[in-house]
């Protein structure tokens, strides 16, 4: 007789943002085996900037891969066409594009973390931060005119300037969310139900994370010290007091500590770059046409994105690669489930923050 | 940026005197379409630390020869190979199709027209 | 039973399911769930299962591996049901248009009811179309409740009982 049994989770289900279907296979409670279908949202974007769209064209594209972590979809393409065009952005632009992905990260972290929360079996929390969240997107409808899929990266600048006002709004919201956050990382530290759930729960080792090539909190949970913000030279993170964020245990709690922390570290990062931003023009011209080959690594709210475009002079693009986070986090994601409760997957699939979108373009 | 080229029976001895899992961070494998059946492909790694380290290895091989897995090196490399085997319609050892297309759906899409 | 009008119209419960979208209508589905601009102050909560569900809220532009799970949530739904789709690219396939895998549009597959434009919609947008969709959920459950009438008139031909129009058929006294 057969001793395990085959339990799907998904490709709808309540606690799924977005259609993953799991296979586990399972002995008693425990997970002893993991099989994924990742391409239910596959649309053929990587084609697409190559066939039919112009490389002007392709920014609002890509940004259309994923609608959490959009602008750094667009801020990586449009890197590595400027890097293709010979161009290099001022200051200013830079600080503004910096400021966007900062932000993002902010209320991207929210909404994992809400989800986590919500995975739990902890309501009232989820709503909490989902209001918490609010605060950022005011900002950036403020900001850039849309909540999300706001387009404010185009080659050769962003599209929208900061006004005082929008400073004054910034730094107000920012500062109410900064007391929110303190808030909630005593709750998540100190809540006796929430660290049952959390403690000790899908763990992933430090060497597991090496050998699986893991990234972006997932890897920094577990003390692997890889960001990409500390790896590329693109933007003057450092200037800026950007840390890297460490944790050691590797758990839900530790995932969802390095967001917590890095949300503190993103919100000083803002209040910075909107306190010395310079002088300059927004948007500049970026002359020719893109011509051979660029590659470019932005850390994404989930991890390292990676485009690479190749050009020969035309209009149409010859190639656009795009490696998002959780495409390559999915080995080891199948790696935590194994050994884990049945019970807890929807919690520990929550923590991964795992973008279907992404994955499957 | 770094490329090194390689070809694909001495890949794997390449790549496994090359990486460390504690210095280098597999990327992903790629793969460009070069025209007249010829493919470019791509086995990318940067470095834990370093600033700007990426070192790309590269093969000009062609849609029929097939392609050496790097799974035993590296496991999470299972998943770039099993997307090459659906984008591109290559044979890798050990990595099905079905990953993102099915099996009535259109082929190989990003292979060009030979 | 003036009295009773505002009672029947009833607190929607939703579905959600993204059938190839970018994630951005997800999200924002949420934020209209969430304290900010709060649906479930109108009753209206979003459940994991479809036969528990009135409305039907679609994101994404249908992908090919989707589609058949689209068109089998649909088919859970119990009548009377409305198909809210959200997003320019649910509408008629938006920016993913043409692309290889996708089927342009969820229409193509399942009867909308209740379009909302955008990209990505806004919260606002959709909880109007959520306020339109209980419009036409009340159109159509009165449309279900309705009796039909089974026998039609008794006539008699030529001085003999005549069975012709006894029975009618459903839809068949539509106009009445
Ligand atoms: S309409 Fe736009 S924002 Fe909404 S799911 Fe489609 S592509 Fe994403």
């Amino acid at each position: 007789m057969k001793k395990t049994i085959q339990i799907p989770l998904g490709s709808q289900h309540i606690s799924l943002l977005e259609p993953i279907r799991f296979k586990f296979e399972c002995e008693n409670e425990k997970i002893i085996g993991v099989d994924a279908d990742v391409g239910f949202v596959h649309r053929g974007v990587e084609l697409a900037c190559t066939r039919s769209f112009e490389f002007k064209q392709v920014g609002y594209v890509v940004a259309r891969v994923c609608g959490l972590c959009a602008i750094t979809h667009s801020l990586s393409y449009t890197l590595a066409v400027e890097k293709l065009l010979g161009y290099v952005a001022n200051d200013r632009i830079k600080y503004l594009r910096m400021l966007m992905v900062e932000l993002d990260r902010i209320h991207s972290h929210m909404l994992c973390l809400a989800h986590t929360a919500e995975n739990a079996g902890f309501e009232a929390l989820f709503m909490q931060i989902m209001g918490d969240r609010e605060l950022i997107m005011d900002v950036q409808e403020a900001i850039s005119g849309n909540r999300v899929q706001f387009d404010y990266i185009s080659i050769g600048g962003v599209n929208r300037d900061l006004t005082p006002e929008l400073v004054a709004l910034t730094h107000k919201n920012l500062g109410l969310l900064s007391e929110k956050i303190d808030a909630l990382i005593g709750l998540f530290d100190n809540n006796w139900s929430l660290s049952l759930k959390y403690k000790g729960v899908g763990v992933l080792s430090l060497e597991e994370a090496y050998t699986y090539n893991a990234l972006g909190p997932l890897a920094r949970a577990a003390g692997l010290a890889t960001d990409v913000r500390a790896e590329t030279s693109d933007f003057p993170y450092e200037a800026l007091g950007y840390t890297m964020i460490l944790e050691s245990t590797g758990d839900i709690h530790a995932r969802n500590f390095v967001r917590l922390r890095e949300i503190v570290n993103s919100i000083a990062m803002c209040r910075n770059i909107i306190e010395n931003l310079p002088i300059g023009e927004i948007q500049e011209k970026a002359k020719g046409k893109p011509n051979g080959e660029a590659v470019v690594r932005v850390e994404a709210p989930r991890g390292e994105l990676f485009y690479l475009v190749r050009g020969s002079g035309q209009n149409m693009l010859d190639r656009v690669r795009i490696k998002t986070p959780t495409f390559s986090a999915i080995p080891a994601m199948m790696e935590v489930f194994k050994g884990a409760e049945y019970a807890d997957a929807p919690a520990i699939l929550a923590s991964f923050d795992p973008c279907m979108s992404c994955t499957a373009k | 940026m770094k490329k090194i080229e390689t070809t694909l029976s001495t890949l794997l001895r390449d790549i496994g005197a090359f990486y460390i899992p504690k210095l280098w961070h597999f990327l992903s494998v790629n793969g460009i379409d070069l025209g007249e059946g010829k493919i470019e492909l791509q086995w990318i790694f940067s470095a834990y630390g370093v600033k700007d380290e990426i070192v790309i290895y590269y093969v000009l091989s062609d849609y029929n020869t097939p392609v050496p897995s790097l799974v035993s090196l590296i496991p999470s490399a299972i998943m770039g190979e099993r997307e090459i085997v659906d984008m591109f319609g290559l044979t890798v050892d050990g990595a099905e199709s079905g990953l993102y297309l099915d099996e009535d759906s259109r082929t190989h899409p990003l292979r060009g027209e030979s | 039973m003036k009295f009773f009008t505002p009672f029947r119209k009833k607190s929607p419960w939703v579905l959600h399911y993204n059938a190839g979208s970018c994630n951005g209508c997800d999200i924002e589905i949420l934020a209209a769930l969430g304290p900010k601009f709060d649906l479930e102050r109108f009753g209206v909560i979003n459940t994991g299962n479809p036969k528990q569900s009135d409305i039907f809220l679609v994101t994404g532009p249908v992908t090919y591996r989707s589609r058949e799970r689209l068109v089998e949530l649909y088919s859970q739904i119990p009548e009377p049901k409305v198909v809210v789709a959200v997003g320019s690219c649910t509408a008629t396939g938006g920016v993913f248009r043409g692309m290889y895998n996708v089927e342009d549009g969820i229409d193509r597959y399942i009867p909308v009811d209740v379009y909302v434009p955008g990209c990505a919609s806004s919260p606002q947008l959709i909880i109007d179309a959520l306020v339109k969709g209980l419009e036409v959920l009340e159109a159509k459950s009165k449309e279900i409740e309705k009796p039909y009438k089974l026998f039609g008139a008794i006539e008699t031909i030529a001085n003999k009982l005549s069975r012709l129009n006894m029975a009618t058929k459903v839809g068949q006294n539509e106009k009445d």
